[in-house]
């Protein structure tokens, strides 16, 4: 623990911890020092001037060096002359301060009145208007009248797009460099900076796509004007008119907290999300989301969306009642002795994936994951990552090893949160920096701030766990020898600093992965951490990049991948019952004699070529619960009405075990949550109740004060709670065998990636990411490509999983020679691991 | 963009200079040869245009913003084009204190154009700038140009007469205290 400082303020003592900033001292008493340029979770800049105090320290005797103490036997305290900016200002031991002197509320008073020269006041028509710290603190500490002319005031320009998704209001910026500061020192993509100075500064953009950051809608949040504005939210409503509604975002492993606003439209009275904000848990997301998460909400109410239960007649699907859709899928259950395949989506809540698990088991049937890409579920229920670790907050005593994963793709967030972890830029008290070690058959982002980068060839994943291992322990396990790549000195110093951390996080990804190579990759690990003792503990253990939000979730409830293809794994079932997977639109397809049933959202493929296709909500019209990849159950809130004719999955399910006369229909989620904690041992102590419990977070974001931390919310709907990993539950946990799997060989290998912005179909129907979704495409080395006679924007075709594609091939020195990475969720076919592939060019030249 | 077809103008045409302005700064450090290498790239009168710019990025593994940053800031550099003689007037406080402002006004009526503007020959472009540490020495200004920075310090409208003179052969009005 660091040394805590007891300091006055307005004749309050406060106890703080050693480095803390006065402002930030003000704050634990309530004393809400105005500031602005002043960011919680940034480096302190002093650049506004707003939050000046006075500031006294008690004075000492110049000989002896003793306190001087007044009459009253009060400490002598010595003013400083000038005011301090209690943004840059630490405490020490003893230190006053005064924020309600008249010297003090004048200073607050001129420079308002001096930020106000430049500023348009145009707040009616401002997006912040209404949760605006400028107009707020103008209100609190301005003067209603300015000196200065009118006429002489900014007049620039008003509408300038940063890009696609941020608009910029020149004449609005009060210069802060909050959102170049975040983009700095937190994101570490330094794509918008300031132009000129003085009163000319301003924000510009460069990068191609403008203000190209996956993290970029965040500096709308804490622009403390309304100068940067989404283009989501621009114009769409004004604050004070919105609906609030925690939830939890649907679109990969990290699950980080949401807070939804919604609007009644006054012309058609539907409701709508007007915007997607963060809601601070400091543990998962602390007061950021990603792009994706803001964004990537618009599938929702998108014209695809499955409307009424429908049934195959005549070769046609119409549209009937739930009573008769539900009537006629209970019989085939029955009549099919067991022949039953379910298959369930990882997008699904828990209570979704109990209710069909069960289903499906009490009818003797089998089910599985989709598209259940990787393994290792089990390895994380048991050596997962110690309950309370914040990825952020990891220093010098423990090492990040990520491996097979191009993290700020496939879970934006714990990029973010590694990254502080290994930089500690920002505000954060605690320098000292993890040791992150970043293992990938390529470079990635995540290389830049690691401190040791060991490559490997496609293939080689569980090999190098090996070779590491053997290289920790000192030649007792693994197999240093084996190791094809070709930088053992690489893999001799990452395994140094493992074996001088005492702490050890794996994170381990799906890049180039099978289901079976994951499996053994997670095994390899979990060995790594068993036999370094490394388990159980905060700060220690396994992380899985899952590929969605809730695969964590189903492994719990039991819905597993089944290792092989959709096709292979309904082929001998007269039923298949599939929820929330469209193994039929990526290009498994389903017997034809097979009586298929699908509860989905949209119309798929799957949901076209079947017999019985119920409406299912989605998670903005329910209640649930999402697992995140750290095992943290958390529960989301229903922000939109939904017609009755459309269900949540887990009653739909249940309604057809009750037809059948196999289980009753729960009350509602909450209930279901019971049976899950009373059925699944993990869950035990889980409720509604539970996950719903708040704790006071720090910094204090999201109160009365926007000003402080920007207009993220503050966490009303609870922080979730992280199931323990049986390790920490007391069981004893020995390593499992390994075997690496064979490589598959082939002159071009496709390698399965993930990227963020995919062509999923919860995100392509976000029209305002459209600009930054590529076209599907694959991505070849330099070298391939000259011996294959591919230019960089070809269209080329190549055949996959039997099927010919037509892609777009970039050509990149970053791909790995004798590899073509094949993203994942592109339109194309599942690739369920490294493949052999041919590539024919079929059009030169589609760029320059 | 996969490709990598940067322009190469400056680790071309001044390869020797890129290499030695490098050497002085520590390999993770390499961000800080920024100034020198913008400096570098104004040489012969080019300027420090977004190709520039990118390029100068690239070499020091930072972005094109970070460098449009510096470019912004100094008014040491220009993204625009301009005469082949910056003159560089000082307006800063002090400066403007003995009478800057209107010395720069004087030049400019002097030279036939406004602040920011080059004369039409294309030979100078008249700028106020930032304080150029020649405060007690004012007015004065630097003259930009292909052989590098010269300094003018205490200067009077005739002393900037003979400047002109010397540097161009621009059409200027010759009378002393400029046109009435
Ligand atoms: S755009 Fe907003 S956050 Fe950025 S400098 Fe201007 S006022 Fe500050
Ligand atoms: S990091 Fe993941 S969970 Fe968080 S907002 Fe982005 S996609 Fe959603
Ligand atoms: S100077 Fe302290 S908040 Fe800006
Ligand atoms: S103010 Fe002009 S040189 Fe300093």
């Amino acid at each position: 623990m660091t040394e805590s400082i007891l300091v006055n303020i307005d004749d309050k003592e406060v106890a703080v911890p050693k480095g803390t900033l006065v402002v930030d001292a003000a704050k634990r008493v309530d004393n809400d020092i105005p500031v602005f340029c002043y960011h919680p979770k940034l480096d302190p800049v002093g650049m506004c001037r707003m939050c000046l105090v006075e500031v006294g320290t008690p004075l000492r005797d110049k000989e002896t060096g003793e306190m001087m103490f007044e009459e009253n036997g009060q400490p002598t305290i010595n003013w400083m002359p000038n005011l301090q900016t209690a943004c840059t200002m630490v405490v020490s031991d003893g230190m006053c301060i005064r924020t309600t002197t008249s010297q003090v509320t004048r200073a607050r008073k001129d420079v308002v009145e001096f930020l106000l020269t430049s500023h348009p006041l145009d707040c009616p028509v401002c997006d912040k208007g209404g949760e605006c710290p400028l107009q707020n603190l103008t209100m609190s500490h301005g003067s209603s009248e300015s000196r200065f002319l009118l006429e002489e005031k900014m007049n620039i320009e008003k509408h300038v797009p940063l890009g696609d998704l941020i608009f910029l209001d020149r004449e609005r910026c009060i210069q802060c460099a909050r959102c170049t500061r975040f983009q700095d020192e937190l994101v570490g993509d330094s794509v918008i900076g300031f132009d000129e100075r003085g009163r000319s500064l301003q924000i510009i953009t460069h990068s191609d796509p403008g203000f190209d950051s996956y993290f970029s809608g965040n500096t709308t949040d804490i622009c403390p004007v309304g100068a940067l504005t989404t283009t989501d939210f621009r114009f769409g409503a004004r604050p004070w008119e919105l609906a609030h509604t925690p939830s939890v975002c649907p679109h990969c492993p990290v699950g980080c907290n949401l807070h939804i606003n919604t609007r009644r439209s006054g012309q058609d009275g539907n409701w709508s999300i007007k915007r997607v904000m963060p809601r601070q848990n400091e543990q998962v997301n602390e007061i950021w989301i990603c792009d994706k998460g803001r964004f990537g909400h618009h599938f929702v109410n998108n014209s695809d969306r499955l409307t009424a239960p429908m049934v195959r007649r005549h070769g046609e699907l119409v549209e009937t009642s739930w009573d008769v859709a539900l009537g006629l899928v209970s019989e085939k259950l029955q009549s099919s002795n067991g022949s039953i395949a379910g298959i369930a989506g990882e997008r699904l809540s828990n209570e979704d994936l109990f209710a069909f698990r069960n289903l499906i088991q009490v009818n003797e049937g089998s089910v599985s994951q989709w598209p259940g890409l990787l393994g290792g579920g089990d390895l994380v229920q048991k050596v997962g990552v110690g309950v309370d670790t914040d990825l952020a907050k990891l220093g010098s005593d423990t090492a990040i090893l990520v491996i097979a994963s191009d993290l700020s793709e496939e879970a934006p967030l714990w990029w973010f949160k590694v990254r502080q972890a290994a930089t500690k830029l920002g505000a954060s008290l605690d320098k000292s920096r993890a040791a992150l070690i970043v293992a990938n058959a390529r470079e990635t982002k995540l290389d830049k701030i690691a401190k040791y980068c060991v490559r490997y060839n496609y293939g080689d994943e569980v090999r190098t766990i090996l070779a590491l291992s053997h290289a920790v322990s000192d030649g007792n396990t693994g197999i240093m020898g084996s190791i094809a790549a070709n930088d053992n000195d690489d893999v001799i110093a990452a395994a140094k600093a493992i074996s001088a951390a005492k702490n050890l996080i794996i994170i381990y990804g799906g890049e180039g992965q099978s289901y079976a190579a994951s499996n053994a990759l997670a095994q390899a690990c979990s060995n790594l951490l068993i036999a370094k003792g490394n388990v159980g503990k905060k700060d220690n253990g396994l992380i899985p990049v899952w590929t969605h939000c809730n695969t964590q979730g189903a492994w719990d409830m039991g819905v597993k991948p089944a290792g092989v293809s959709a096709t292979e794994f309904v082929a001998d079932a007269d039923v298949i019952l599939l929820a929330g997977a469209d193994p039929v639109g990526d290009g498994e397809p389903l017997p034809e004699n097979s009586f298929v049933v699908v509860s989905e959202l949209f119309k798929t493929k799957t949901a076209i070529s079947a017999d019985v296709v119920l409406p299912a909500q989605a998670f903005v019209e329910r209640e649930g619960s999402y697992t995140t990849g750290d095992r943290r159950v958390q529960r989301f809130y229903p922000a939109l009405p939904c017609s009755e004719n459309v269900l949540p999955d887990w009653e739909i399910f249940q309604r057809i075990a009750n037809e059948m006369g196999v289980g009753d229909v729960s009350a509602g989620p909450a209930a279901v949550m019971r049976q899950i904690s009373l059925q699944v041992p993990q869950y035990r102590d889980i409720s509604y109740e539970n996950l719903a419990a708040v704790e006071e977070q720090w910094p204090d974001i999201g109160g009365e004060d926007s000003y402080y931390g920007g207009t993220g919310f503050q966490n009303t709907g609870g922080l979730g709670v992280q199931t323990l990993s049986l390790i920490e539950s007391g069981f004893s946990v020995s390593p499992g065998d390994v075997d690496p799997i064979g490589l598959a060989t082939g002159e071009l290998l496709g390698v399965p990636v993930t990227v963020l912005y995919d062509r999923g179909s919860t995100f392509v129907k976000s029209e305002i990411m459209n600009s930054r979704i590529s076209d599907p495409y694959i991505e070849i080395n330099v070298g391939d490509a000259l011996t294959h006679n591919v230019t960089d924007g070809d269209m080329v075709s190549l055949i996959l999983n039997g099927k010919e594609r037509e892609l777009i091939a970039r050509v990149s020195n970053d791909v790995p020679q004798g590899a073509v990475l094949i993203p994942r969720s592109m339109d194309g076919p599942m690739l369920r691991g490294v493949v052999p592939v041919n590539i024919n060019t079929i059009d030169h030249g589609s760029k320059e | 963009m996969s490709s990598n077809t940067a322009n190469q103008t400056l680790r071309t045409r001044y390869s020797a200079e890129v290499k030695d302005i490098l050497k002085r700064y520590p390999d993770d450090q390499k961000r800080s040869a920024v100034m020198p290498l913008l400096f570098l790239s104004q040489k012969e009168g080019l300027q420090a245009t977004v190709s520039v710019m990118s390029e100068i990025a690239q070499i020091l593994d930072i972005s094109i913003t970070q460098v449009a940053s510096i470019v912004g800031f100094y008014t040491l550099y220009y993204s625009h084009s301009g005469g082949k003689n910056r003159i560089q007037i000082c307006t800063d406080l002090p400066c403007a204190l003995r009478g800057a402002d209107d010395f720069a006004d004087k030049v400019c009526e002097k030279l036939g154009v406004k602040l920011g503007e080059t004369t039409e020959d294309g030979e100078f472009t008249v700028e106020s700038v930032m304080c150029l540490a020649a405060c007690d020495k004012a007015p004065m200004f630097q003259v930009q140009n292909g052989d590098g920075i010269t300094y003018h310090e205490r200067q009077t409208i005739s002393d900037v007469q003979a400047v002109i003179e010397q540097l161009g052969n621009a059409e200027i009005d010759k009378s002393p205290e400029g046109a009435e």
